[in-house]
């Protein structure tokens, strides 16, 4: 009976098989007519893509988290996932009605006060519904039914995938923490959890984080208070004052070390659709669904590191931080230096770029997103060696640390970079 | 004196439950009527008067549950919001809502259709008239707001809807997914597709294309056979054949 859902591994396994087929057709083609490197990358990349698109529904999140969790994937394969993002399938009124009816024990009409039948915002995996109860305003978020069982079939094929595209190196620890993240990520009982956590935790003027519903909710159903604020896009449409964007650059910025030093817990998802620019300067902080707490002694380590990185130290004192860390292995100090001056020195740079001075002004440095995921392709080109030597927790920080440099430089921003630097000094 | 047509539907569904509950305790077969009057607290005339067979109770409750459905779709306030897809998976969403409950005495109930002879296919349509009727308001409404375009065939769409419906019933029976979300995705994307259909050209165009063979090529072999007297004959013969067994 399985066999005839479109959920079952057979079907899917025939959309991916296709794409590697034709992706070998390509590779052939350029063999023969000679074609850049970097074209091929994109050929390849809207292949894998289109071949996402036909799976449907769970593909685009874990084509995400993919490069999330693997920011060594050549450029042309993360815009192709930036453009994705709203592709995730609409539920549809009858849908949503049975959702709540099972979830909730009661129909929507019922359940609440009001309940609008047709979502305003898409969301990870599910899509947000207005709704009132006690004259409050509140989000809804409503789940896709069938979403766990298809990340175990959609991630096993892009395990196989993920295996043939670095040649033989291991990538089942990177494969395991995305769909480790993607089961958090659809179960909104622990996603509620964290937004508990951070509304109690996250005291920040002009942070603001919704309050959840537990009644209302379940592990297929958030229901939190409504947030009413601009997106984005929406935002910056709107050309807001320079003050404007300073103001919400370093708020994000200044939430995102205080999270980091003082809750010991990150927003690992840099989308800017977790941000809601509200009234009066107030930055609203929605979807807790990818949130990474940070091992204590791991922070100690990456904090020594980074404190030591803007101080300019030399690079075998580094080398031995890394070491440490695991991402370094002991041998000789010619190995290592070459290893580290080739491999993550690049990469070093520009974690510290912004933070050396007392401010950084992303209008002057129009590029810095685009230089940072190009050197991150430059390293992956030199050696591939570097994916299994890089310590999980240590990516998904730095990684989302230039997602949000990147909404900066779209905000033409300047960050002001001392308070942070206290509390790196101020970590015991 | 006369009993109320409410009290009378009151008995009616308080027998129905008690009647679901024994066979879902002691299977259809042993279930007894007396037993059922007797746990519903009416006497045995009374149960006969209602449901003279066993088979007619379980046509009652089929057609009970059509009407429970109607009367909870037609509560959504703003149901005439929905698309004729979202009203037909609704319908079918509710019915199976409410069929959760007694979903034991479901699977007895599909085990007889579909693999004993114990009920005959033929009789669950007998109790279809009040669903067939219900879709057929949603496609004429659909059809009238311009939704979709008159289709060929229109007059069978619900009776076909009606057969898809238990073919829905036959997948959630043997489902065993969590909360059933297999038999949800299972609807959506099935509709879905009907959906496609609906709003696209393909079935008139497939209408085309079976008039134009017929008008081309049946009708010209008849006229060659209709010439021919012996072959005509041959193929009555045959027929009659078939038909008489």
């Amino acid at each position: 009976m399985d066999n005839a859902l479109p959920t079952g591994k057979l079907s899917r396994g025939k959309v991916v098989g296709k794409a590697l087929l034709k992706i070998g057709a390509k590779k052939t083609k350029r063999f023969v007519t000679g074609g850049s490197k970097e074209d091929n990358h994109e050929e390849i990349a809207d292949i894998i893509f289109d071949a996402l698109g036909e799976l449907k529904g769970v593909s685009v999140k874990i084509a995400q988290q993919v490069a999330l969790g693997m920011p060594f994937l050549p450029p042309a394969y993360l815009e192709k996932i930036s453009k994705s993002f709203n592709a995730i399938p609409s539920i549809n009124k009858a849908l949503v009605r049975k959702i709540i009816k099972t979830e909730l024990g009661l129909y929507p009409q019922d359940a609440f006060e009001s309940f609008e039948m047709t979502a305003f915002a898409a969301a990870s995996l599910g899509q947000v519904h207005l709704a009132t109860k006690d004259g409050e305003q509140l989000a809804v978020k409503v789940q896709y039914p069938g979403i766990r069982k298809s990340i175990e079939s959609d991630m096993s094929l892009i395990h196989f995938g993920m295996k043939r595209f670095a040649k033989g190196q291991n990538v089942d620890h990177i494969v395991g923490e995305i769909e480790a993240r993607l089961y958090e990520e659809v179960d909104y009982i622990l996603e509620a959890k964290n937004c508990d956590f951070f509304r109690e935790k996250l005291q920040i003027k002009n942070i603001i984080i919704p309050e959840v519903y537990h009644d209302l909710s379940s592990e297929k159903v958030l229901t939190t208070t409504y947030l009413e604020g601009l997106e984005f896009d929406t935002y910056l449409l709107a050309n807001p004052s320079q003050e404007s964007r300073d103001a919400y650059a370093q708020l994000i910025f200044d939430s995102f070390f205080h999270a980091l030093y003082k809750l010991k817990s990150i927003h690992a998802d840099p989308n800017p659709g977790n941000f809601l620019f509200m009234q009066g300067g107030k930055l609203g902080l929605i979807d807790f669904g990818c949130v990474k707490k940070v091992d204590e002694d791991f922070l100690q380590m990456y904090n020594q590191l980074h404190l030591n990185l803007i101080a300019d130290n030399d690079d075998i004192s580094i080398i031995q931080q890394y070491i440490k860390l695991g991402m370094i292995e002991e041998e000789s100090e010619e190995k290592m230096l070459k290893f580290y001056t080739e491999i993550i020195k690049p990469l070093d740079a520009l974690y510290k770029e912004p933070l050396v001075g007392d401010s950084y002004n992303f209008k002057e440095n129009p590029d810095f997103a685009k230089r940072g995921f190009e050197m991150i392709f430059e390293v992956q080109q030199k050696q591939f060696n570097s994916v299994h030597k890089l310590n999980e927790q240590f990516l998904f920080i730095n990684r989302t640390l230039l997602g949000y440099y990147a909404l900066f430089e779209k905000m033409g921003a300047k960050i002001e970079t001392r308070g942070v630097k206290e509390l790196m000094r101020g970590l015991k | 004196m006369k009993i109320s047509q409410s009290a009378k539907e009151k008995t009616k569904i308080k027998i129905l439950q008690s009647a679901v509950d024994l066979i879902i305790e002691k299977g259809f077969d042993n279930a007894s009527l007396r037993e059922m009057a007797k746990n519903a607290g009416v006497s045995n005339p009374t149960i006969y008067n209602y449901f003279p067979s066993k088979e007619k109770l379980l046509y009652a409750y089929i057609e009970q549950k059509h009407k429970e459905a109607i009367a909870t779709i037609q509560e959504i306030e703003d149901f005439h919001t929905y698309t004729l897809r979202e009203q037909l998976q609704t319908l079918i969403e509710t019915e199976l809502e409410l069929y959760l409950e007694d979903r034991e005495f479901i699977i007895q109930i599909a085990d007889m259709v579909f693999h004993s002879s114990g009920l005959k296919m033929g009789k669950l349509y007998e109790t279809n008239a009040l669903f067939i009727e219900t879709v057929d308001e949603m496609l004429s409404i659909a059809i009238e707001a311009g939704e979709i375009q008159e289709l060929p065939f229109r007059e069978h769409l619900p009776k076909l809807f009606w057969d898809y419906y238990i073919m829905v019933v036959a997948y959630w029976v043997k489902d065993d997914s969590e909360m059933f979300e297999n038999t949800t995705q299972f609807i959506d994307h099935s509709l879905g597709l009907a959906d496609a259909v609906l709003h696209s050209d393909i079935l008139s165009k497939a209408s085309d294309l079976g008039m134009f063979f017929f008008k081309t090529h049946m009708l010209n072999s008849l006229q060659k056979f209709a010439s021919k007297k012996d072959s005509l004959n041959l193929i009555k013969r045959k027929l009659g054949d078939v038909l008489h067994g």
